[in-house]
Protein backbone atom coordinates (compact mmCIF):
# COMPACT_ATOMS: atom_id res chain seq x y z
CA UNK A 1 0.00 0.00 0.00
CA UNK A 2 2.86 2.32 0.90
CA UNK A 3 4.50 1.59 -2.44
CA UNK A 4 1.27 2.37 -4.28
CA UNK A 5 0.94 5.66 -2.48
CA UNK A 6 4.56 6.35 -3.23
CA UNK A 7 3.97 5.72 -6.90
CA UNK A 8 1.16 8.24 -6.93
CA UNK A 9 3.27 10.83 -5.22
CA UNK A 10 6.13 10.04 -7.54
CA UNK A 11 3.91 11.05 -10.45
CA UNK A 12 3.17 14.33 -8.74
CA UNK A 13 6.82 14.91 -8.09
CA UNK A 14 7.54 14.17 -11.71
CA UNK A 15 5.13 16.97 -12.48
CA UNK A 16 7.36 19.15 -10.40
CA UNK A 17 10.66 18.18 -11.89
CA UNK A 18 9.32 18.47 -15.40
CA UNK A 19 9.65 22.21 -14.92
CA UNK A 20 13.44 21.95 -15.02
CA UNK A 21 15.21 19.43 -17.25
CA UNK A 22 17.45 18.14 -20.10
CA UNK A 23 19.65 15.48 -21.89
CA UNK A 24 21.01 14.09 -25.16
CA UNK A 25 21.51 11.64 -28.05
CA UNK A 26 20.26 11.64 -31.63
CA UNK A 27 18.54 8.67 -33.20
CA UNK A 28 15.13 7.20 -33.94
CA UNK A 29 13.50 10.61 -34.19
CA UNK A 30 10.87 8.90 -36.29
CA UNK A 31 9.23 8.30 -32.94
CA UNK A 32 8.40 11.97 -32.78
CA UNK A 33 7.11 13.30 -36.11
CA UNK A 34 7.90 16.96 -36.62
CA UNK A 35 10.88 16.84 -34.29
CA UNK A 36 14.51 16.32 -35.23
CA UNK A 37 17.49 15.50 -33.02
CA UNK A 38 18.95 18.50 -31.30
CA UNK A 39 22.30 19.48 -32.76
CA UNK A 40 23.80 21.44 -29.89
CA UNK A 41 23.10 19.60 -26.68
CA UNK A 42 25.71 21.47 -24.67
CA UNK A 43 24.17 24.81 -25.51
CA UNK A 44 20.68 23.53 -24.75
CA UNK A 45 21.84 22.17 -21.44
CA UNK A 46 23.25 25.53 -20.43
CA UNK A 47 20.20 27.46 -21.60
CA UNK A 48 17.84 25.08 -19.92
CA UNK A 49 19.70 25.23 -16.64
CA UNK A 50 19.72 29.00 -16.75
CA UNK A 51 16.05 29.27 -17.69
CA UNK A 52 14.90 26.76 -15.06
CA UNK A 53 16.77 28.69 -12.40
CA UNK A 54 14.68 31.72 -13.26
CA UNK A 55 11.35 29.96 -12.75
CA UNK A 56 10.32 30.80 -9.19
CA UNK A 57 6.68 29.88 -9.51
CA UNK A 58 4.15 28.39 -11.91
CA UNK A 59 0.41 28.64 -11.93
CA UNK A 60 -1.40 26.70 -14.60
CA UNK A 61 -4.47 24.78 -15.61
CA UNK A 62 -4.17 21.34 -17.10
CA UNK A 63 -6.04 18.76 -19.12
CA UNK A 64 -5.12 15.14 -18.52
CA UNK A 65 -6.06 12.36 -20.91
CA UNK A 66 -5.51 8.78 -19.86
CA UNK A 67 -5.61 6.26 -22.70
CA UNK A 68 -6.00 2.55 -22.07
CA UNK A 69 -4.59 1.28 -25.31
CA UNK A 70 -5.92 -2.30 -25.35
CA UNK A 71 -9.35 -1.27 -24.17
CA UNK A 72 -9.77 1.67 -26.58
CA UNK A 73 -10.87 3.67 -23.59
CA UNK A 74 -10.04 7.22 -22.57
CA UNK A 75 -10.81 9.39 -19.62
CA UNK A 76 -10.19 13.12 -19.60
CA UNK A 77 -9.79 15.11 -16.43
CA UNK A 78 -8.99 18.73 -15.70
CA UNK A 79 -7.54 20.72 -12.89
CA UNK A 80 -5.14 23.32 -11.60
CA UNK A 81 -1.43 23.19 -10.85
CA UNK A 82 0.80 25.38 -8.69
CA UNK A 83 4.54 25.24 -8.13
CA UNK A 84 6.64 27.45 -5.90
CA UNK A 85 10.38 27.12 -5.67
CA UNK A 86 11.93 25.18 -4.21
CA UNK A 87 9.74 22.39 -3.01
CA UNK A 88 6.08 23.30 -3.02
CA UNK A 89 3.57 21.71 -5.40
CA UNK A 90 -0.17 21.57 -5.47
CA UNK A 91 -2.41 19.62 -7.84
CA UNK A 92 -6.18 20.02 -7.80
CA UNK A 93 -8.23 17.77 -10.07
CA UNK A 94 -11.59 19.43 -10.38
CA UNK A 95 -13.46 17.40 -12.96
CA UNK A 96 -14.82 14.73 -13.46
CA UNK A 97 -13.58 13.81 -9.97
CA UNK A 98 -11.98 15.78 -7.17
CA UNK A 99 -8.50 14.98 -5.96
CA UNK A 100 -5.93 17.18 -4.25
CA UNK A 101 -2.25 16.61 -3.62
CA UNK A 102 -0.06 19.15 -1.87
CA UNK A 103 3.65 18.63 -1.45
CA UNK A 104 5.36 21.02 0.94
CA UNK A 105 8.91 19.98 1.64
CA UNK A 106 8.87 16.58 3.29
CA UNK A 107 5.16 16.68 3.95
CA UNK A 108 2.44 15.49 1.59
CA UNK A 109 -1.34 15.87 1.78
CA UNK A 110 -3.57 13.67 -0.34
CA UNK A 111 -7.29 14.31 -0.34
CA UNK A 112 -9.54 12.20 -2.54
CA UNK A 113 -13.27 11.67 -2.83
CA UNK A 114 -13.19 9.33 0.11
CA UNK A 115 -10.51 10.40 2.58
CA UNK A 116 -7.65 12.72 3.54
CA UNK A 117 -4.12 11.46 4.22
CA UNK A 118 -0.96 13.15 5.50
CA UNK A 119 2.33 11.52 4.69
CA UNK A 120 5.93 12.23 5.59
CA UNK A 121 8.23 11.70 2.63
CA UNK A 122 11.05 10.68 4.96
CA UNK A 123 9.09 7.60 6.02
CA UNK A 124 9.46 5.90 2.66
CA UNK A 125 12.55 4.99 0.67
CA UNK A 126 10.84 5.50 -2.67
CA UNK A 127 9.65 8.94 -1.57
CA UNK A 128 13.21 9.81 -0.71
CA UNK A 129 14.42 8.62 -4.07
CA UNK A 130 11.81 10.69 -5.88
CA UNK A 131 12.58 13.64 -3.66
CA UNK A 132 16.22 13.40 -4.73
CA UNK A 133 15.19 13.36 -8.39
CA UNK A 134 13.02 16.40 -7.76
CA UNK A 135 15.83 18.34 -6.15
CA UNK A 136 18.25 17.29 -8.90
CA UNK A 137 15.81 18.71 -11.40
CA UNK A 138 15.23 21.96 -9.60
CA UNK A 139 18.91 22.49 -9.17
CA UNK A 140 19.59 21.60 -12.78
CA UNK A 141 21.70 18.59 -11.84
CA UNK A 142 19.17 16.14 -13.26
CA UNK A 143 21.14 16.38 -16.47
CA UNK A 144 23.83 14.38 -14.79
CA UNK A 145 21.39 12.03 -13.07
CA UNK A 146 21.95 8.31 -13.35
CA UNK A 147 18.22 7.70 -12.86
CA UNK A 148 17.37 8.37 -16.52
CA UNK A 149 18.78 8.04 -19.97
CA UNK A 150 17.52 10.72 -22.25
CA UNK A 151 17.24 12.03 -25.78
CA UNK A 152 16.44 15.55 -26.91
CA UNK A 153 14.71 16.69 -30.08
CA UNK A 154 13.49 20.04 -31.34
CA UNK A 155 11.20 21.72 -33.78
CA UNK A 156 10.51 25.36 -34.50
CA UNK A 157 8.54 26.00 -31.33
CA UNK A 158 9.79 23.57 -28.76
CA UNK A 159 12.09 20.94 -27.40
CA UNK A 160 11.08 17.33 -26.81
CA UNK A 161 12.80 15.46 -24.01
CA UNK A 162 12.45 11.70 -23.83
CA UNK A 163 13.44 10.37 -20.42
CA UNK A 164 13.78 6.63 -19.88
CA UNK A 165 14.10 5.45 -16.29
CA UNK A 166 17.04 3.28 -15.40
CA UNK A 167 15.91 2.55 -11.87
CA UNK A 168 13.68 -0.53 -11.56
CA UNK A 169 11.15 1.04 -9.23
CA UNK A 170 10.44 3.77 -11.79
CA UNK A 171 10.70 1.32 -14.69
CA UNK A 172 7.82 -0.67 -13.22
CA UNK A 173 5.58 2.31 -13.84
CA UNK A 174 7.01 4.09 -16.88
CA UNK A 175 8.56 3.03 -20.17
CA UNK A 176 9.49 6.65 -20.61
CA UNK A 177 8.37 10.17 -19.90
CA UNK A 178 8.17 12.65 -22.74
CA UNK A 179 8.20 16.37 -22.08
CA UNK A 180 7.53 19.04 -24.66
CA UNK A 181 9.02 22.38 -23.65
CA UNK A 182 8.32 25.80 -25.13
CA UNK A 183 11.31 27.47 -26.72
CA UNK A 184 10.03 30.91 -25.83
CA UNK A 185 10.18 30.50 -22.05
CA UNK A 186 11.28 26.92 -21.39
CA UNK A 187 7.98 26.14 -19.70
CA UNK A 188 6.38 22.73 -20.12
CA UNK A 189 3.70 22.49 -22.78
CA UNK A 190 2.87 18.82 -22.21
CA UNK A 191 4.03 15.74 -20.43
CA UNK A 192 3.37 12.17 -21.54
CA UNK A 193 3.72 9.32 -19.06
CA UNK A 194 4.14 6.20 -21.16
CA UNK A 195 3.66 2.89 -19.41
CA UNK A 196 5.21 -0.47 -20.24
CA UNK A 197 1.79 -1.80 -21.34
CA UNK A 198 1.32 0.89 -23.98
CA UNK A 199 -1.14 2.83 -21.84
CA UNK A 200 -0.34 6.50 -21.53
CA UNK A 201 -1.32 9.67 -19.76
CA UNK A 202 -0.86 12.99 -21.51
CA UNK A 203 -1.06 16.17 -19.48
CA UNK A 204 -1.30 19.44 -21.36
CA UNK A 205 -0.74 22.69 -19.51
CA UNK A 206 -2.79 25.74 -20.42
CA UNK A 207 -3.13 29.31 -19.17
CA UNK A 208 0.33 29.23 -17.64
CA UNK A 209 1.59 32.10 -15.48
CA UNK A 210 5.26 32.04 -14.61
CA UNK A 211 6.81 33.88 -11.69
CA UNK A 212 3.65 35.38 -10.32
CA UNK A 213 3.27 35.92 -6.59
CA UNK A 214 1.95 32.69 -5.00
CA UNK A 215 1.00 32.84 -1.33
CA UNK A 216 2.44 30.12 0.90
CA UNK A 217 -1.12 29.45 2.07
CA UNK A 218 -1.79 27.68 -1.22
CA UNK A 219 0.57 24.95 -0.06
CA UNK A 220 -0.38 24.95 3.61
CA UNK A 221 -2.24 22.08 5.24
CA UNK B 1 -22.21 9.81 1.25
CA UNK B 2 -19.23 8.22 2.96
CA UNK B 3 -21.31 7.86 6.10
CA UNK B 4 -24.13 6.27 4.13
CA UNK B 5 -21.77 3.74 2.55
CA UNK B 6 -20.20 3.00 5.90
CA UNK B 7 -23.57 2.62 7.56
CA UNK B 8 -24.94 0.32 4.89
CA UNK B 9 -21.79 -1.77 5.11
CA UNK B 10 -22.09 -2.06 8.87
CA UNK B 11 -25.78 -2.84 8.46
CA UNK B 12 -24.93 -5.58 5.99
CA UNK B 13 -22.43 -6.97 8.45
CA UNK B 14 -24.79 -6.86 11.37
CA UNK B 15 -27.51 -8.54 9.31
CA UNK B 16 -25.18 -11.32 8.23
CA UNK B 17 -26.17 -14.30 10.33
CA UNK B 18 -24.46 -17.69 10.02
CA UNK B 19 -25.76 -19.67 7.08
CA UNK B 20 -26.40 -22.71 9.27
CA UNK B 21 -29.66 -21.12 10.33
CA UNK B 22 -30.90 -20.64 6.77
CA UNK B 23 -34.22 -22.40 6.15
CA UNK B 24 -34.77 -23.77 2.66
CA UNK B 25 -37.88 -22.57 0.82
CA UNK B 26 -39.25 -22.90 -2.74
CA UNK B 27 -37.70 -20.52 -5.25
CA UNK B 28 -39.79 -17.47 -6.09
CA UNK B 29 -38.93 -17.22 -9.79
CA UNK B 30 -40.49 -13.78 -10.08
CA UNK B 31 -38.12 -12.51 -7.40
CA UNK B 32 -35.18 -14.21 -9.08
CA UNK B 33 -36.04 -12.60 -12.41
CA UNK B 34 -36.45 -9.24 -10.71
CA UNK B 35 -33.26 -9.13 -8.66
CA UNK B 36 -30.78 -11.66 -10.06
CA UNK B 37 -27.61 -9.54 -10.37
CA UNK B 38 -26.79 -8.62 -13.97
CA UNK B 39 -23.32 -7.15 -13.49
CA UNK B 40 -22.15 -3.65 -14.27
CA UNK B 41 -22.28 -1.76 -17.56
CA UNK B 42 -19.14 0.00 -18.82
CA UNK B 43 -18.45 2.71 -16.25
CA UNK B 44 -15.73 4.68 -14.51
CA UNK B 45 -15.74 4.97 -10.75
CA UNK B 46 -13.75 6.96 -8.28
CA UNK B 47 -12.42 4.32 -5.90
CA UNK B 48 -11.30 4.36 -2.29
CA UNK B 49 -9.74 1.25 -0.81
CA UNK B 50 -9.25 0.92 2.93
CA UNK B 51 -7.33 -2.12 3.99
CA UNK B 52 -5.91 -2.82 7.45
CA UNK B 53 -5.67 0.86 8.30
CA UNK B 54 -4.19 2.00 4.98
CA UNK B 55 -6.04 4.05 2.39
CA UNK B 56 -5.57 4.14 -1.34
CA UNK B 57 -7.63 5.92 -3.95
CA UNK B 58 -7.84 5.89 -7.72
CA UNK B 59 -10.11 5.35 -10.67
CA UNK B 60 -11.75 2.05 -11.50
CA UNK B 61 -12.93 1.19 -14.99
CA UNK B 62 -15.37 -1.63 -15.61
CA UNK B 63 -15.51 -2.31 -19.33
CA UNK B 64 -17.69 -4.64 -21.38
CA UNK B 65 -15.58 -5.71 -24.35
CA UNK B 66 -16.87 -6.53 -27.86
CA UNK B 67 -15.75 -10.17 -27.44
CA UNK B 68 -18.04 -10.41 -24.38
CA UNK B 69 -15.15 -10.45 -21.97
CA UNK B 70 -15.12 -7.97 -19.10
CA UNK B 71 -12.18 -5.92 -17.90
CA UNK B 72 -11.60 -4.28 -14.53
CA UNK B 73 -8.82 -1.71 -14.51
CA UNK B 74 -7.59 0.31 -11.53
CA UNK B 75 -5.44 3.39 -12.08
CA UNK B 76 -4.21 6.23 -9.94
CA UNK B 77 -5.83 9.64 -10.42
CA UNK B 78 -2.57 10.82 -11.93
CA UNK B 79 -2.63 8.07 -14.52
CA UNK B 80 -0.59 5.04 -13.49
CA UNK B 81 -2.29 1.67 -14.11
CA UNK B 82 -2.16 -0.54 -11.03
CA UNK B 83 -3.96 -3.60 -12.35
CA UNK B 84 -5.96 -4.82 -15.31
CA UNK B 85 -8.04 -8.01 -14.91
CA UNK B 86 -9.87 -9.89 -17.64
CA UNK B 87 -12.90 -12.10 -17.00
CA UNK B 88 -13.77 -14.14 -20.05
CA UNK B 89 -16.02 -17.19 -20.45
CA UNK B 90 -15.26 -18.58 -17.01
CA UNK B 91 -11.57 -17.74 -17.14
CA UNK B 92 -9.61 -15.09 -15.30
CA UNK B 93 -6.40 -13.45 -16.42
CA UNK B 94 -4.22 -10.78 -14.91
CA UNK B 95 -3.41 -8.70 -17.96
CA UNK B 96 -1.30 -6.33 -15.93
CA UNK B 97 -0.41 -5.71 -12.29
CA UNK B 98 2.33 -3.70 -10.72
CA UNK B 99 4.84 -5.81 -8.76
CA UNK B 100 3.47 -4.69 -5.39
CA UNK B 101 0.12 -6.33 -6.23
CA UNK B 102 1.44 -9.53 -7.76
CA UNK B 103 0.74 -11.66 -4.70
CA UNK B 104 -1.61 -14.62 -4.78
CA UNK B 105 -3.64 -13.57 -1.76
CA UNK B 106 -4.15 -10.04 -3.13
CA UNK B 107 -5.05 -11.18 -6.62
CA UNK B 108 -7.45 -13.86 -5.35
CA UNK B 109 -9.20 -11.43 -3.03
CA UNK B 110 -9.66 -8.85 -5.76
CA UNK B 111 -10.66 -11.52 -8.27
CA UNK B 112 -13.49 -12.76 -6.03
CA UNK B 113 -14.64 -9.23 -5.26
CA UNK B 114 -14.92 -8.18 -8.88
CA UNK B 115 -16.16 -11.55 -10.13
CA UNK B 116 -19.07 -11.16 -7.75
CA UNK B 117 -19.59 -7.51 -8.63
CA UNK B 118 -19.75 -8.54 -12.28
CA UNK B 119 -22.38 -11.14 -11.25
CA UNK B 120 -20.43 -13.97 -12.86
CA UNK B 121 -21.51 -16.56 -10.23
CA UNK B 122 -25.14 -15.70 -10.92
CA UNK B 123 -24.91 -16.53 -14.60
CA UNK B 124 -25.58 -20.19 -13.74
CA UNK B 125 -29.21 -21.20 -13.82
CA UNK B 126 -29.44 -23.30 -10.65
CA UNK B 127 -30.51 -21.03 -7.86
CA UNK B 128 -31.92 -22.13 -4.53
CA UNK B 129 -33.78 -20.09 -1.98
CA UNK B 130 -33.82 -19.89 1.78
CA UNK B 131 -34.95 -17.48 4.44
CA UNK B 132 -33.50 -16.11 7.62
CA UNK B 133 -35.43 -13.66 9.72
CA UNK B 134 -37.01 -11.14 7.39
CA UNK B 135 -34.57 -11.77 4.56
CA UNK B 136 -34.64 -14.09 1.55
CA UNK B 137 -31.36 -15.57 0.31
CA UNK B 138 -31.08 -16.66 -3.32
CA UNK B 139 -27.91 -18.68 -3.64
CA UNK B 140 -25.59 -20.40 -6.07
CA UNK B 141 -22.57 -22.54 -5.31
CA UNK B 142 -19.28 -21.07 -6.45
CA UNK B 143 -16.21 -23.04 -5.33
CA UNK B 144 -16.35 -25.92 -2.83
CA UNK B 145 -18.62 -24.89 0.03
CA UNK B 146 -18.49 -21.25 -0.93
CA UNK B 147 -21.76 -19.72 -1.98
CA UNK B 148 -22.89 -16.44 -3.52
CA UNK B 149 -26.24 -14.98 -2.53
CA UNK B 150 -28.35 -12.05 -3.45
CA UNK B 151 -30.44 -11.04 -0.48
CA UNK B 152 -33.85 -9.40 -0.62
CA UNK B 153 -36.40 -8.42 1.99
CA UNK B 154 -39.08 -11.03 2.67
CA UNK B 155 -41.57 -9.28 0.37
CA UNK B 156 -39.04 -9.21 -2.47
CA UNK B 157 -39.46 -5.46 -2.81
CA UNK B 158 -35.81 -4.51 -2.52
CA UNK B 159 -32.38 -6.01 -3.18
CA UNK B 160 -30.53 -5.53 0.07
CA UNK B 161 -27.08 -6.85 -0.84
CA UNK B 162 -25.02 -9.45 -2.60
CA UNK B 163 -23.02 -11.68 -0.30
CA UNK B 164 -20.38 -14.38 -0.58
CA UNK B 165 -19.56 -16.84 2.18
CA UNK B 166 -19.16 -20.44 3.19
CA UNK B 167 -20.21 -21.08 6.77
CA UNK B 168 -20.36 -17.36 7.41
CA UNK B 169 -20.24 -14.26 5.23
CA UNK B 170 -16.87 -13.40 3.70
CA UNK B 171 -17.87 -10.17 2.01
CA UNK B 172 -20.95 -8.19 1.01
CA UNK B 173 -21.67 -5.79 -1.82
CA UNK B 174 -24.17 -2.98 -1.31
CA UNK B 175 -25.13 -0.73 -4.23
CA UNK B 176 -27.24 2.38 -4.60
CA UNK B 177 -28.76 4.14 -7.57
CA UNK B 178 -31.70 3.89 -9.92
CA UNK B 179 -30.17 1.46 -12.40
CA UNK B 180 -28.87 -1.88 -11.08
CA UNK B 181 -26.34 -2.16 -13.93
CA UNK B 182 -25.14 1.40 -13.44
CA UNK B 183 -25.09 1.96 -9.69
CA UNK B 184 -24.11 5.37 -8.39
CA UNK B 185 -22.25 3.93 -5.41
CA UNK B 186 -20.93 0.49 -4.56
CA UNK B 187 -19.43 -0.68 -1.26
CA UNK B 188 -17.58 -3.99 -1.05
CA UNK B 189 -17.16 -4.82 2.63
CA UNK B 190 -15.04 -7.73 3.81
CA UNK B 191 -16.07 -9.40 7.05
CA UNK B 192 -13.11 -11.64 7.87
CA UNK B 193 -10.50 -8.89 7.71
CA UNK B 194 -10.56 -5.12 7.64
CA UNK B 195 -11.05 -4.14 4.02
CA UNK B 196 -13.62 -2.04 2.22
CA UNK B 197 -13.75 -0.80 -1.36
CA UNK B 198 -15.95 2.23 -1.97
CA UNK B 199 -16.85 3.19 -5.52
CA UNK B 200 -18.56 6.37 -6.67
CA UNK B 201 -19.66 6.71 -10.29
CA UNK B 202 -17.92 9.29 -12.45
CA UNK B 203 -19.71 11.18 -15.16
CA UNK B 204 -16.85 11.54 -17.55
CA UNK B 205 -15.96 13.62 -20.54
CA UNK B 206 -16.60 11.14 -23.33
CA UNK B 207 -13.69 10.88 -25.74
CA UNK B 208 -14.02 7.23 -26.82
Amino acid sequence: MKRLKASKISVALLWLFCWSFYSTDAQAFEDYPGFSPLSNIVQFKAQFKEASAKIQSVKSEFIQEKTLFALTENITSQGKFWFKRTNKVRLDYTTPFTYRMIINGDKVLVKDDHKENRINVRSNKLFQQINKIMLDCIQGTILDSKDFTSRVFENEKGYLLELSPVNKSLKDFFRNIVLVIEKKDYSVRSMSLNEPSGDKTVITFTNKSLNTQLQDEIFTF
Amino acid sequence: MKFLLFSTSILALSCAAPYKALKSVPVDQTCVDKFRPQGIATSWYSAGVDVVGKHLSGLLLIKQMPDESQRVVFTSETGVTFFDFEFKAGTFQVKQAIPQLRRKVVINTLRKDFETLLAIPFQQQTIDASVLGDESFYGVTTIGEERAFFVTDDACSVLKRVEVGSKKPLFSIVSSGASPREPETIAIQHHTFNMVINLKKITRHVTE
